[in-house]
């Protein structure tokens, strides 16, 4: 029980470091945008100062680029907090649409991801009682394999089925033929904390989390505060 | 001088290139690597500065492709990230390593660094 304890921490931090990993790399694209933009509107004032001429509406173009760079950061900073929030409560209700849309965001910064592209269906009733921070994970480790397994068409398409017991996420679109194992020890594993079942269906080309309405008694429940 | 800038981030690479180019460099831009390849097998580049993470293929893997067309071309590579490891990895392929964002003048010094200019 305690290296299965020792796992799943390690895992969780590992996981907190992978996606600040991400964040960071793309704010700082999004400040050499910044960057670039600046110095070349700078450049371009300093030329008409010569009496050199430019294309009209360019600095327009250009300043409105850094307020969609700005936006941009703003977005991904606003996602950052809401995962940093994740781990406020242990276990809690969550909304489990928003979670797969805040991992389909925050994967997407990875750059193999920026080729593939989720469609994320429309859903009613997806709230349930469980632990946010790892239903994040083994989502995260879901997409990341949908990724890579992504089919000809290039998208992912998630939706949501409710019923009395809990939800199930699909992921459909990935591939037939799909290299590597799935669901590994480590899905098993978040699975098990989740009481969450991981099924991955090649013919239909579907993966999927069913997740209950309430999150069962685990060994995770060792790492709950004492009352 | 003739430039090939690669990176997935267009206004950034676009920009990159307009600014080299008011710099005197003969600077060309792509956002894909089957662009860079399919350039830098047409056309004569000096010089290549390569993304280390673009999204269908590492820099370092676009710099091998590109190799076997242009064995004489020089590269440098930019990357976010700025970790050791990322930069044990530009310096062992030999090539410049720069860290994004950074001034034009530090690019411009190892691009005439590179080609000893």
């Amino acid at each position: 029980m305690e290296k299965k304890i020792g796992r799943i921490c390690a895992e969780g931090f590992s996981f907190f470091g992978m996606t600040n990993r991400l964040i960071s790399h793309e704010l700082k694209n999004i400040l050499a945008i910044i960057s670039e933009t600046l110095g070349l509107i700078d450049e371009l004032v300093a030329l008409s100062d010569t009496g050199t001429k430019w294309k009209p509406g360019k600095l327009q173009s250009l300043s409105e680029s850094v307020i969609e760079e700005v936006e941009r950061a703003n977005s991904i900073i606003r996602n950052m907090n809401t995962f940093a929030h994740s781990v406020d409560e242990f276990i809690r209700e969550v909304d489990v649409s928003q979670i797969v849309n805040l991992m389909i965001e925050i994967s997407q910064l990875d750059s193999p991801a920026k080729n593939v592209r989720f469609r994320l269906a429309e859903n009613d009733d997806c709230v349930i009682y469980t632990s946010p921070f790892f239903l994040e994970k083994l989502i995260y480790h879901v997409i990341d394999f949908s990724l890579r397994g992504a089919g000809p068409e290039n998208e992912i398409r998630i939706s949501f089925d409710s019923d009395d017991y809990g939800v199930k996420i699909i992921f459909s679109g990935i591939a037939q033929i799909i290299i590597g194992e799935f669901p590994t020890k480590k899905e098993d594993l978040l699975a098990e904390i989740l009481s969450a079942k991981v099924s991955l269906e090649t013919t239909a080309r579907e993966l999927s989390i069913l997740l209950p309405k309430k999150i069962g008694e685990s060994f995770i429940q060792n790492l709950l505060p004492a009352d | 001088m003739k430039i090939l800038l690669v990176d997935d981030e267009e206004k950034f690479i676009s920009r990159l290139a307009e600014r080299l180019k008011l710099r005197g460099f003969d600077a060309d831009w792509t956002t894909t690597c089957d662009g860079a390849i399919l350039k830098a097998g047409t056309e004569k580049y000096d010089l290549a500065v390569l993304d280390v993470k673009m999204p269908c293929m590492s820099g370092i893997e676009i710099k091998k492709r590109i190799m076997q067309r242009a064995p004489n071309m020089k590269f440098i590579f930019v990357t976010g990230h700025g970790s050791e490891e990322d930069y044990d990895m530009g310096t062992k392929e030999g090539s410049f390593y720069i860290i994004k964002p950074f001034k034009i003048e530090t690019l411009v010094e190892k691009i005439e660094q590179a080609l000893n200019l």
